[in-house]
Protein backbone atom coordinates (compact mmCIF):
# COMPACT_ATOMS: atom_id res chain seq x y z
CA UNK A 1 0.00 0.00 0.00
CA UNK A 2 1.44 3.52 -0.86
CA UNK A 3 2.00 6.15 1.81
CA UNK A 4 -0.38 9.07 1.30
CA UNK A 5 1.75 12.10 0.68
CA UNK A 6 1.61 14.78 3.03
CA UNK A 7 0.71 18.37 1.55
CA UNK A 8 0.56 21.95 3.47
CA UNK A 9 -0.99 24.79 2.01
CA UNK A 10 2.02 27.77 2.51
CA UNK A 11 0.76 29.02 5.84
CA UNK A 12 0.89 25.81 7.16
CA UNK A 13 4.17 24.93 6.19
CA UNK A 14 5.69 28.19 7.12
CA UNK A 15 4.32 27.35 10.90
CA UNK A 16 5.58 23.92 11.02
CA UNK A 17 8.99 24.53 9.42
CA UNK A 18 10.05 28.48 8.98
CA UNK A 19 13.08 27.67 8.13
CA UNK A 20 12.61 25.43 5.44
CA UNK A 21 9.52 27.47 4.23
CA UNK A 22 12.26 29.87 4.16
CA UNK A 23 14.98 28.09 2.34
CA UNK A 24 12.50 27.44 -0.12
CA UNK A 25 12.61 31.19 -1.37
CA UNK A 26 16.42 32.02 -0.72
CA UNK A 27 17.15 29.03 -3.06
CA UNK A 28 15.34 31.23 -5.57
CA UNK A 29 16.88 34.20 -4.88
CA UNK A 30 14.25 36.31 -3.53
CA UNK A 31 12.46 36.32 0.37
CA UNK A 32 8.77 35.73 1.02
CA UNK A 33 7.80 39.03 1.22
CA UNK A 34 9.20 39.21 -2.25
CA UNK A 35 12.69 41.08 -2.16
CA UNK A 36 15.82 40.74 -3.14
CA UNK A 37 18.64 39.33 -0.42
CA UNK A 38 20.13 42.29 -0.85
CA UNK A 39 17.44 44.63 -0.95
CA UNK A 40 16.38 47.18 2.41
CA UNK A 41 12.72 48.18 2.63
CA UNK A 42 11.24 51.23 0.86
CA UNK A 43 12.67 53.79 3.75
CA UNK A 44 11.07 57.14 4.73
CA UNK A 45 12.32 60.13 7.17
CA UNK A 46 10.19 63.11 8.87
CA UNK A 47 11.47 66.02 10.10
CA UNK A 48 9.79 67.78 13.00
CA UNK A 49 7.24 65.50 13.81
CA UNK A 50 6.46 66.65 17.64
CA UNK A 51 6.39 70.52 18.40
CA UNK A 52 6.83 70.03 22.17
CA UNK A 53 10.41 67.96 21.56
CA UNK A 54 13.62 70.55 20.74
CA UNK A 55 13.40 68.60 17.95
CA UNK A 56 11.82 65.30 16.32
CA UNK A 57 12.19 62.96 13.32
CA UNK A 58 10.17 60.03 12.39
CA UNK A 59 12.42 57.18 10.58
CA UNK A 60 9.64 54.36 8.72
CA UNK A 61 12.18 50.79 7.28
CA UNK A 62 9.12 48.82 5.87
CA UNK A 63 7.17 47.92 9.09
CA UNK A 64 9.57 49.27 11.47
CA UNK A 65 8.17 52.76 12.49
CA UNK A 66 10.72 54.98 15.24
CA UNK A 67 9.51 58.75 16.61
CA UNK A 68 12.78 60.29 18.12
CA UNK A 69 12.39 63.23 20.53
CA UNK A 70 14.97 65.33 21.99
CA UNK A 71 14.61 67.38 24.53
CA UNK A 72 16.96 69.16 26.39
CA UNK A 73 17.22 70.25 30.30
CA UNK A 74 20.13 71.13 32.18
CA UNK A 75 21.80 69.82 34.87
CA UNK A 76 25.05 69.85 37.23
CA UNK A 77 28.05 68.50 35.81
CA UNK A 78 29.85 65.35 36.75
CA UNK A 79 32.49 66.51 38.73
CA UNK A 80 35.26 64.87 37.10
CA UNK A 81 34.11 66.43 33.75
CA UNK A 82 33.05 69.83 34.39
CA UNK A 83 32.51 71.42 30.97
CA UNK A 84 30.85 68.53 29.75
CA UNK A 85 27.40 68.48 29.24
CA UNK A 86 25.19 64.98 28.68
CA UNK A 87 23.65 63.06 25.27
CA UNK A 88 21.69 60.66 27.01
CA UNK A 89 20.19 58.11 24.31
CA UNK A 90 17.52 55.86 24.82
CA UNK A 91 15.14 53.08 22.90
CA UNK A 92 11.66 52.10 24.06
CA UNK A 93 10.15 49.21 22.82
CA UNK A 94 6.85 48.77 24.38
CA UNK A 95 4.43 46.13 24.35
CA UNK A 96 2.36 48.59 21.49
CA UNK A 97 4.91 48.06 19.08
CA UNK A 98 4.91 43.96 18.85
CA UNK A 99 3.64 41.25 21.32
CA UNK A 100 7.51 40.10 21.90
CA UNK A 101 7.80 43.20 24.72
CA UNK A 102 6.19 42.48 28.28
CA UNK A 103 5.08 45.81 29.85
CA UNK A 104 7.24 46.31 32.58
CA UNK A 105 11.36 48.09 32.97
CA UNK A 106 13.15 47.73 29.39
CA UNK A 107 13.76 43.94 27.50
CA UNK A 108 16.87 43.06 27.41
CA UNK A 109 16.66 43.66 23.76
CA UNK A 110 15.74 47.33 24.87
CA UNK A 111 18.86 47.64 27.17
CA UNK A 112 21.04 46.14 23.87
CA UNK A 113 20.09 48.53 21.53
CA UNK A 114 20.34 51.37 23.87
CA UNK A 115 23.94 50.47 24.74
CA UNK A 116 24.98 50.14 21.47
CA UNK A 117 23.61 53.10 20.22
CA UNK A 118 25.28 54.95 22.93
CA UNK A 119 28.16 53.48 22.10
CA UNK A 120 28.43 54.49 18.58
CA UNK A 121 27.46 58.15 19.46
CA UNK A 122 29.81 58.57 22.66
CA UNK A 123 32.93 56.27 20.49
CA UNK A 124 32.42 58.60 17.44
CA UNK A 125 32.51 61.69 18.93
CA UNK A 126 29.69 62.52 16.71
CA UNK A 127 29.14 65.88 19.53
CA UNK A 128 31.68 67.80 21.44
CA UNK A 129 29.88 67.45 24.68
CA UNK A 130 32.27 70.42 25.62
CA UNK A 131 29.27 72.32 23.19
CA UNK A 132 26.96 71.50 25.84
CA UNK A 133 28.61 73.86 28.90
CA UNK A 134 26.62 76.43 29.94
CA UNK A 135 28.60 77.63 32.96
CA UNK A 136 31.44 76.06 33.52
CA UNK A 137 31.14 73.28 36.75
CA UNK A 138 27.80 74.69 37.71
CA UNK A 139 25.04 73.98 34.53
CA UNK A 140 25.60 71.97 31.57
CA UNK A 141 22.63 70.72 28.97
CA UNK A 142 21.58 67.17 29.13
CA UNK A 143 20.18 66.38 25.89
CA UNK A 144 17.86 63.67 26.19
CA UNK A 145 17.20 61.60 23.17
CA UNK A 146 14.47 59.55 23.17
CA UNK A 147 13.74 57.02 20.46
CA UNK A 148 10.33 54.96 20.79
CA UNK A 149 9.32 52.34 18.72
CA UNK A 150 5.63 52.64 17.22
CA UNK A 151 5.69 49.33 15.13
CA UNK A 152 8.08 46.63 15.12
CA UNK A 153 8.91 44.84 12.30
CA UNK A 154 12.84 44.26 12.55
CA UNK A 155 15.70 45.71 12.37
CA UNK A 156 14.92 48.72 14.91
CA UNK A 157 19.28 49.58 15.80
CA UNK A 158 19.09 50.57 11.94
CA UNK A 159 15.77 52.71 12.43
CA UNK A 160 16.42 53.80 15.90
CA UNK A 161 19.99 55.05 14.98
CA UNK A 162 18.91 56.53 12.09
CA UNK A 163 15.83 58.63 13.59
CA UNK A 164 18.17 59.21 16.32
CA UNK A 165 20.49 61.06 13.89
CA UNK A 166 18.08 62.60 12.11
CA UNK A 167 17.05 64.46 15.68
CA UNK A 168 19.78 65.62 16.34
CA UNK A 169 20.79 67.04 12.88
CA UNK A 170 18.02 70.04 13.86
CA UNK A 171 18.18 70.38 17.25
CA UNK A 172 17.73 73.92 18.41
CA UNK A 173 18.02 74.81 22.10
CA UNK A 174 17.46 78.67 23.18
CA UNK A 175 21.38 80.74 24.13
CA UNK A 176 20.93 80.37 28.21
CA UNK A 177 22.25 83.16 30.33
CA UNK A 178 23.60 82.31 33.59
CA UNK A 179 22.52 84.38 36.59
CA UNK A 180 23.29 83.09 40.52
CA UNK A 181 22.22 79.79 40.15
CA UNK A 182 19.29 79.71 37.94
CA UNK A 183 19.35 79.16 34.23
CA UNK A 184 17.10 81.84 32.07
CA UNK A 185 16.33 81.43 28.27
CA UNK A 186 14.07 83.53 26.11
CA UNK A 187 11.04 82.54 25.10
CA UNK A 188 8.18 83.67 23.15
CA UNK A 189 9.31 84.82 18.90
CA UNK A 190 10.59 82.13 17.02
CA UNK A 191 13.82 80.43 17.34
CA UNK A 192 16.37 82.38 15.68
CA UNK A 193 20.36 82.45 14.82
CA UNK A 194 20.33 85.19 17.20
CA UNK A 195 18.83 83.47 20.44
CA UNK A 196 19.23 80.00 19.87
CA UNK A 197 22.17 77.52 18.60
CA UNK A 198 22.21 74.24 17.12
CA UNK A 199 24.32 71.34 17.40
CA UNK A 200 27.65 70.90 15.59
CA UNK A 201 27.71 67.59 15.04
CA UNK A 202 31.39 66.21 13.83
CA UNK A 203 29.64 62.74 12.62
CA UNK A 204 26.83 61.53 11.33
CA UNK A 205 27.37 57.54 11.71
CA UNK A 206 23.98 55.82 9.97
CA UNK A 207 24.06 52.21 9.92
CA UNK A 208 22.93 48.70 7.44
CA UNK A 209 22.14 45.31 9.37
CA UNK A 210 22.06 41.96 8.03
CA UNK A 211 20.65 38.60 9.12
CA UNK A 212 23.06 35.49 8.37
CA UNK A 213 21.79 32.20 7.55
CA UNK A 214 24.68 30.01 8.84
CA UNK A 215 22.94 26.41 7.02
CA UNK A 216 22.46 28.44 3.77
CA UNK A 217 25.18 30.48 3.90
CA UNK A 218 23.06 33.17 2.78
CA UNK A 219 22.69 36.97 4.12
CA UNK A 220 19.94 38.72 3.85
CA UNK A 221 19.88 42.98 3.99
CA UNK A 222 17.58 44.58 6.79
CA UNK A 223 15.49 41.61 7.83
CA UNK A 224 11.85 41.96 8.89
CA UNK A 225 10.71 40.24 11.97
CA UNK A 226 10.19 36.74 10.67
CA UNK A 227 13.17 36.71 9.21
CA UNK A 228 15.11 37.97 12.46
CA UNK A 229 13.35 34.84 14.96
CA UNK A 230 15.07 32.47 12.12
CA UNK A 231 18.29 33.62 11.52
CA UNK A 232 21.28 32.64 13.18
CA UNK A 233 23.14 35.80 13.67
CA UNK A 234 23.19 39.45 12.32
CA UNK A 235 25.65 41.83 11.74
CA UNK A 236 25.72 45.40 12.24
CA UNK A 237 28.08 47.98 10.07
CA UNK A 238 27.76 51.72 11.06
CA UNK A 239 29.76 54.04 8.45
CA UNK A 240 29.87 57.76 9.14
CA UNK A 241 29.35 60.39 6.19
CA UNK A 242 32.73 60.08 4.98
CA UNK A 243 32.90 56.28 4.34
CA UNK A 244 34.71 55.22 7.54
CA UNK A 245 33.72 52.70 9.71
CA UNK A 246 32.03 53.78 12.60
CA UNK A 247 31.44 49.98 14.23
CA UNK A 248 31.07 46.78 13.43
CA UNK A 249 29.03 44.79 15.46
CA UNK A 250 27.97 40.22 14.65
CA UNK A 251 25.90 38.87 17.18
CA UNK A 252 24.95 35.26 16.95
CA UNK A 253 26.45 31.98 16.97
CA UNK A 254 26.58 31.97 13.05
CA UNK A 255 30.03 32.30 11.50
CA UNK A 256 30.85 33.78 8.34
CA UNK A 257 33.66 34.46 6.43
CA UNK A 258 36.28 37.88 5.67
CA UNK A 259 34.86 37.98 2.03
CA UNK A 260 31.64 38.03 3.64
CA UNK A 261 32.09 40.53 5.95
CA UNK A 262 33.24 42.61 2.92
CA UNK A 263 30.25 42.37 0.85
CA UNK A 264 28.55 43.52 4.14
CA UNK A 265 30.35 46.51 4.12
CA UNK A 266 30.15 47.44 0.31
CA UNK A 267 26.60 47.40 0.82
CA UNK A 268 26.07 49.13 3.94
CA UNK A 269 28.35 51.85 2.07
CA UNK A 270 25.59 51.99 -0.55
CA UNK A 271 22.69 51.80 1.77
CA UNK A 272 23.66 54.66 4.42
CA UNK A 273 24.49 56.67 1.10
CA UNK A 274 20.81 56.02 0.19
CA UNK A 275 19.90 56.81 3.55
CA UNK A 276 21.59 60.11 3.95
CA UNK A 277 20.11 61.22 0.52
CA UNK A 278 16.51 60.14 1.39
CA UNK A 279 17.33 62.18 5.17
CA UNK A 280 18.49 65.41 3.43
CA UNK A 281 15.78 65.48 1.00
CA UNK A 282 12.64 66.66 3.83
CA UNK B 1 14.16 60.02 41.43
CA UNK B 2 15.65 56.64 41.61
CA UNK B 3 18.13 55.68 39.38
CA UNK B 4 16.80 53.49 36.22
CA UNK B 5 19.55 50.99 35.94
CA UNK B 6 18.16 49.88 32.58
CA UNK B 7 18.89 52.75 30.79
CA UNK B 8 21.40 54.25 29.40
CA UNK B 9 21.89 56.70 32.92
CA UNK B 10 22.11 60.79 32.28
CA UNK B 11 22.60 62.86 35.59
CA UNK B 12 20.96 62.20 38.90
CA UNK B 13 18.55 65.41 37.72
CA UNK B 14 18.00 68.17 35.76
CA UNK B 15 15.80 71.12 35.18
CA UNK B 16 13.94 73.00 32.46
CA UNK B 17 15.71 76.42 32.17
CA UNK B 18 13.61 79.22 33.29
CA UNK B 19 11.79 80.87 30.33
CA UNK B 20 11.73 84.86 30.18
CA UNK B 21 9.45 86.47 28.12
CA UNK B 22 10.40 89.94 26.50
CA UNK B 23 8.43 92.83 28.03
CA UNK B 24 6.14 93.21 24.62
CA UNK B 25 5.39 89.61 24.63
CA UNK B 26 1.54 89.33 24.31
CA UNK B 27 0.68 85.55 25.47
CA UNK B 28 -2.77 84.87 24.40
CA UNK B 29 -5.74 85.06 27.20
CA UNK B 30 -9.52 84.13 26.63
CA UNK B 31 -10.04 87.82 27.52
CA UNK B 32 -10.13 88.54 24.16
CA UNK B 33 -13.19 86.78 23.25
CA UNK B 34 -11.46 84.72 20.72
CA UNK B 35 -10.25 81.02 21.23
CA UNK B 36 -6.28 80.26 20.60
CA UNK B 37 -6.84 79.28 17.69
CA UNK B 38 -8.85 82.22 16.26
CA UNK B 39 -10.11 80.33 13.63
CA UNK B 40 -11.96 78.35 16.04
CA UNK B 41 -15.60 79.34 17.27
CA UNK B 42 -16.18 77.84 20.89
CA UNK B 43 -17.96 74.64 19.61
CA UNK B 44 -15.75 73.95 17.24
CA UNK B 45 -13.42 70.90 17.63
CA UNK B 46 -10.03 70.51 15.82
CA UNK B 47 -10.03 68.50 12.79
CA UNK B 48 -9.38 64.90 13.40
CA UNK B 49 -6.83 62.64 11.63
CA UNK B 50 -7.77 58.93 12.01
CA UNK B 51 -5.82 55.83 10.78
CA UNK B 52 -5.62 52.02 11.08
CA UNK B 53 -3.43 49.37 10.80
CA UNK B 54 0.12 51.16 11.33
CA UNK B 55 1.23 48.49 13.60
CA UNK B 56 1.41 45.39 11.72
CA UNK B 57 2.33 42.75 14.22
CA UNK B 58 -0.14 43.92 16.47
CA UNK B 59 -4.20 42.54 15.86
CA UNK B 60 -5.52 45.93 15.61
CA UNK B 61 -3.96 49.65 15.68
CA UNK B 62 -5.14 52.99 15.12
CA UNK B 63 -3.39 56.69 15.05
CA UNK B 64 -5.23 59.64 15.83
CA UNK B 65 -4.31 63.49 15.24
CA UNK B 66 -5.84 66.33 16.60
CA UNK B 67 -3.57 69.15 15.09
CA UNK B 68 -0.94 68.94 17.99
CA UNK B 69 -2.22 65.67 20.14
CA UNK B 70 -1.49 62.18 18.50
CA UNK B 71 -1.85 59.46 19.96
CA UNK B 72 -0.65 55.55 18.93
CA UNK B 73 -3.10 52.57 19.68
CA UNK B 74 -2.23 49.19 19.50
CA UNK B 75 -4.28 45.85 20.55
CA UNK B 76 -3.82 42.55 21.46
CA UNK B 77 -5.74 39.67 22.17
CA UNK B 78 -8.12 37.77 23.04
CA UNK B 79 -4.75 36.10 23.96
CA UNK B 80 -5.15 33.32 27.55
CA UNK B 81 -4.28 35.04 30.42
CA UNK B 82 -0.56 33.95 32.05
CA UNK B 83 -1.95 33.47 35.34
CA UNK B 84 -5.22 30.89 34.78
CA UNK B 85 -4.85 30.04 38.66
CA UNK B 86 -6.88 33.51 39.24
CA UNK B 87 -10.32 31.39 39.27
CA UNK B 88 -12.68 30.51 36.35
CA UNK B 89 -13.96 33.87 34.81
CA UNK B 90 -17.07 33.32 31.96
CA UNK B 91 -16.14 36.64 30.96
CA UNK B 92 -12.63 38.03 29.51
CA UNK B 93 -10.61 41.10 30.84
CA UNK B 94 -9.63 44.64 29.14
CA UNK B 95 -6.36 45.60 29.97
CA UNK B 96 -5.49 49.33 29.48
CA UNK B 97 -1.91 50.87 29.58
CA UNK B 98 -1.40 54.53 28.48
CA UNK B 99 2.10 56.20 28.49
CA UNK B 100 3.37 59.43 27.88
CA UNK B 101 6.11 59.47 25.74
CA UNK B 102 9.06 61.66 27.33
CA UNK B 103 8.91 64.18 24.81
CA UNK B 104 5.47 64.27 24.93
CA UNK B 105 5.04 67.22 26.89
CA UNK B 106 6.49 71.02 27.85
CA UNK B 107 8.46 69.37 30.41
CA UNK B 108 9.82 66.32 30.15
CA UNK B 109 8.16 63.25 31.67
CA UNK B 110 9.90 60.52 33.38
CA UNK B 111 10.48 57.17 31.69
CA UNK B 112 8.26 54.74 34.37
CA UNK B 113 4.62 54.81 34.39
CA UNK B 114 3.71 57.98 37.22
CA UNK B 115 0.43 58.00 39.14
CA UNK B 116 -1.34 60.28 36.50
CA UNK B 117 -1.06 57.16 33.70
CA UNK B 118 -1.93 54.83 36.03
CA UNK B 119 -5.09 56.82 37.04
CA UNK B 120 -5.67 57.13 32.99
CA UNK B 121 -5.17 53.40 32.33
CA UNK B 122 -7.97 52.68 34.97
CA UNK B 123 -10.38 55.76 33.55
CA UNK B 124 -9.93 54.25 29.99
CA UNK B 125 -10.69 50.60 30.95
CA UNK B 126 -13.75 51.73 32.99
CA UNK B 127 -15.12 53.76 29.95
CA UNK B 128 -14.33 50.77 27.47
CA UNK B 129 -15.19 47.51 29.34
CA UNK B 130 -19.15 48.43 28.75
CA UNK B 131 -18.65 48.17 24.56
CA UNK B 132 -16.85 45.57 24.74
CA UNK B 133 -18.90 41.81 24.65
CA UNK B 134 -16.45 40.51 26.93
CA UNK B 135 -18.23 37.53 27.54
CA UNK B 136 -17.47 36.22 23.80
CA UNK B 137 -13.46 35.35 25.17
CA UNK B 138 -14.05 33.65 28.39
CA UNK B 139 -10.30 33.32 29.81
CA UNK B 140 -8.58 35.65 27.83
CA UNK B 141 -7.50 38.71 28.14
CA UNK B 142 -7.35 42.32 25.79
CA UNK B 143 -4.15 44.42 25.72
CA UNK B 144 -4.82 47.81 24.52
CA UNK B 145 -1.58 49.62 24.33
CA UNK B 146 -1.55 53.70 23.79
CA UNK B 147 1.56 56.01 23.52
CA UNK B 148 0.69 59.33 23.32
CA UNK B 149 3.82 60.86 21.29
CA UNK B 150 2.51 64.79 21.54
CA UNK B 151 0.36 66.10 23.79
CA UNK B 152 -1.76 69.74 23.23
CA UNK B 153 -4.45 69.96 26.45
CA UNK B 154 -5.35 66.67 29.03
CA UNK B 155 -8.73 66.92 28.47
CA UNK B 156 -8.24 66.10 24.46
CA UNK B 157 -5.63 63.73 25.06
CA UNK B 158 -7.99 61.37 27.15
CA UNK B 159 -11.14 62.11 24.81
CA UNK B 160 -8.39 61.00 21.75
CA UNK B 161 -7.31 58.08 24.02
CA UNK B 162 -11.20 56.83 23.78
CA UNK B 163 -11.75 57.61 20.14
CA UNK B 164 -7.77 55.63 19.21
CA UNK B 165 -8.63 52.47 21.30
CA UNK B 166 -12.08 51.85 20.19
CA UNK B 167 -11.21 52.05 16.23
CA UNK B 168 -8.35 50.05 17.28
CA UNK B 169 -10.15 47.66 18.83
CA UNK B 170 -12.77 47.31 15.63
CA UNK B 171 -9.85 46.80 13.79
CA UNK B 172 -8.50 43.86 15.52
CA UNK B 173 -11.72 42.44 15.06
CA UNK B 174 -13.16 42.01 18.74
CA UNK B 175 -17.22 42.54 19.12
CA UNK B 176 -18.12 45.37 20.62
CA UNK B 177 -21.80 46.31 21.50
CA UNK B 178 -20.88 49.69 20.05
CA UNK B 179 -17.52 52.31 19.24
CA UNK B 180 -17.02 54.51 22.14
CA UNK B 181 -16.54 58.22 21.07
CA UNK B 182 -14.48 60.72 23.18
CA UNK B 183 -14.90 64.62 23.65
CA UNK B 184 -13.67 66.86 25.84
CA UNK B 185 -14.86 71.01 26.88
CA UNK B 186 -13.33 73.38 29.48
CA UNK B 187 -15.15 75.92 31.42
CA UNK B 188 -12.85 79.39 30.40
CA UNK B 189 -14.06 82.76 31.94
CA UNK B 190 -13.90 85.33 29.29
CA UNK B 191 -14.37 88.11 30.94
CA UNK B 192 -13.20 89.60 34.46
CA UNK B 193 -14.97 90.25 37.32
CA UNK B 194 -15.70 94.04 37.82
CA UNK B 195 -13.65 93.89 41.31
CA UNK B 196 -10.66 93.66 39.45
CA UNK B 197 -11.06 96.33 36.69
CA UNK B 198 -8.07 98.34 38.00
CA UNK B 199 -6.51 95.08 35.74
CA UNK B 200 -4.69 96.71 32.41
CA UNK B 201 -5.05 93.66 30.68
CA UNK B 202 -8.96 93.68 30.51
CA UNK B 203 -10.48 95.08 27.44
CA UNK B 204 -13.64 93.04 27.40
CA UNK B 205 -16.53 94.73 29.80
CA UNK B 206 -16.80 93.39 32.85
CA UNK B 207 -19.94 90.96 33.66
CA UNK B 208 -22.30 91.82 36.97
CA UNK B 209 -20.15 91.97 40.17
CA UNK B 210 -19.31 88.53 41.53
CA UNK B 211 -20.57 85.28 39.65
CA UNK B 212 -18.51 85.20 35.88
CA UNK B 213 -20.24 82.83 34.05
CA UNK B 214 -17.30 80.84 32.05
CA UNK B 215 -17.66 80.02 28.35
CA UNK B 216 -17.91 76.48 26.93
CA UNK B 217 -14.54 75.85 25.03
CA UNK B 218 -14.96 72.50 23.02
CA UNK B 219 -11.49 70.47 22.67
CA UNK B 220 -9.61 73.20 24.34
CA UNK B 221 -6.00 73.26 23.92
CA UNK B 222 -2.99 73.49 26.13
CA UNK B 223 -2.94 77.37 26.21
CA UNK B 224 -6.73 77.16 26.97
CA UNK B 225 -6.68 74.91 29.54
CA UNK B 226 -4.41 77.50 31.59
CA UNK B 227 -7.37 79.43 32.00
CA UNK B 228 -10.04 76.78 32.60
CA UNK B 229 -12.20 77.05 35.94
CA UNK B 230 -12.89 73.05 34.94
CA UNK B 231 -12.86 70.76 32.72
CA UNK B 232 -15.61 67.53 31.16
CA UNK B 233 -14.51 64.55 29.38
CA UNK B 234 -16.98 62.33 28.23
CA UNK B 235 -16.93 59.20 26.59
CA UNK B 236 -20.10 58.37 25.06
CA UNK B 237 -21.29 55.17 22.95
CA UNK B 238 -23.66 57.19 20.00
CA UNK B 239 -25.52 54.16 18.48
CA UNK B 240 -26.61 53.33 21.87
CA UNK B 241 -26.81 56.53 23.00
CA UNK B 242 -25.33 56.01 26.26
CA UNK B 243 -22.37 57.38 28.27
CA UNK B 244 -19.88 54.98 29.53
CA UNK B 245 -17.68 57.44 31.67
CA UNK B 246 -17.73 61.16 32.81
CA UNK B 247 -14.92 62.93 34.18
CA UNK B 248 -15.47 66.38 35.66
CA UNK B 249 -13.01 68.78 37.63
CA UNK B 250 -13.02 72.00 39.02
CA UNK B 251 -15.80 74.13 39.81
CA UNK B 252 -19.20 74.58 37.65
CA UNK B 253 -22.63 75.25 38.14
CA UNK B 254 -25.10 72.65 37.22
CA UNK B 255 -26.14 74.29 34.19
CA UNK B 256 -22.94 74.44 32.66
CA UNK B 257 -22.25 70.94 33.45
CA UNK B 258 -25.48 69.77 31.85
CA UNK B 259 -25.02 72.21 29.06
CA UNK B 260 -21.58 71.28 28.28
CA UNK B 261 -22.90 67.50 28.61
CA UNK B 262 -25.22 67.83 25.78
CA UNK B 263 -22.82 69.72 23.32
CA UNK B 264 -20.24 66.93 24.35
CA UNK B 265 -22.89 64.52 22.86
CA UNK B 266 -23.35 66.20 19.59
CA UNK B 267 -19.51 66.74 19.22
CA UNK B 268 -19.49 62.85 19.82
CA UNK B 269 -22.16 61.88 17.03
CA UNK B 270 -19.53 63.68 14.64
CA UNK B 271 -16.23 61.81 15.82
CA UNK B 272 -18.05 58.78 15.58
CA UNK B 273 -18.68 59.82 11.61
CA UNK B 274 -14.91 59.94 11.52
CA UNK B 275 -14.30 56.74 13.55
CA UNK B 276 -16.79 54.85 10.96
CA UNK B 277 -15.10 57.14 8.09
CA UNK B 278 -11.69 55.26 9.03
CA UNK B 279 -12.46 52.16 9.84
CA UNK B 280 -14.37 51.79 6.15
CA UNK B 281 -11.33 52.65 4.83
CA UNK B 282 -9.10 49.90 6.24
CA UNK B 283 -11.78 47.37 5.29
CA UNK B 284 -11.19 48.86 1.66
CA UNK B 285 -7.40 48.24 1.88
CA UNK B 286 -7.72 44.52 2.96
CA UNK B 287 -10.01 43.88 -0.08
CA UNK B 288 -7.10 45.48 -2.11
Amino acid sequence: MATPAFTFTPSTFQKLHPAEFFRRFTTEGVRPDGRLLDAFRPTTVHHGVISTANSSAMVRIGGTTVVCGVKAEVAEPKLDAPDQGYLVPNVELSPMCSSKFRPGPPSEQAQAVSEAINRVLKESKVLDLKDLCIEEGKAVWVLYVDAVCVAYDGNIFDAALAAIMAALKNVRIRKPTYQEGTIKVSGGSTATDENSFTLNLARAPLSATFAIFDTTLTILADPNVTEESISDGQISITLDETGLLCGVTKIGAASCSQSVMRDCVQSAKKRTLQLRAIMSQQ
Amino acid sequence: MATDRKRVAGPESSVAPLVEYPIDHQPWTPFTEKRHDSHRQPEDLRPIYLKTGLISEANGSAYIELEKTKLTCGVYGPRPVKRAGQGFSDRGTLNCEIKFATFSCVKRRGTMRDAQEKELSQILSQGLTPAVRLELFPKSNVDIYITVLESDGWGSCVAAAFTVASVALAHAGIEMLDLVAGCSASYVPTSIPSTTSTSSTSEAPSEGAGSITPQIFMDADLEEEKFQQGSIVLAYMPSLNQTTHVLQTGKAEGAIISQSVEHCVEACNKIFAVMNHALLESIDQKKV
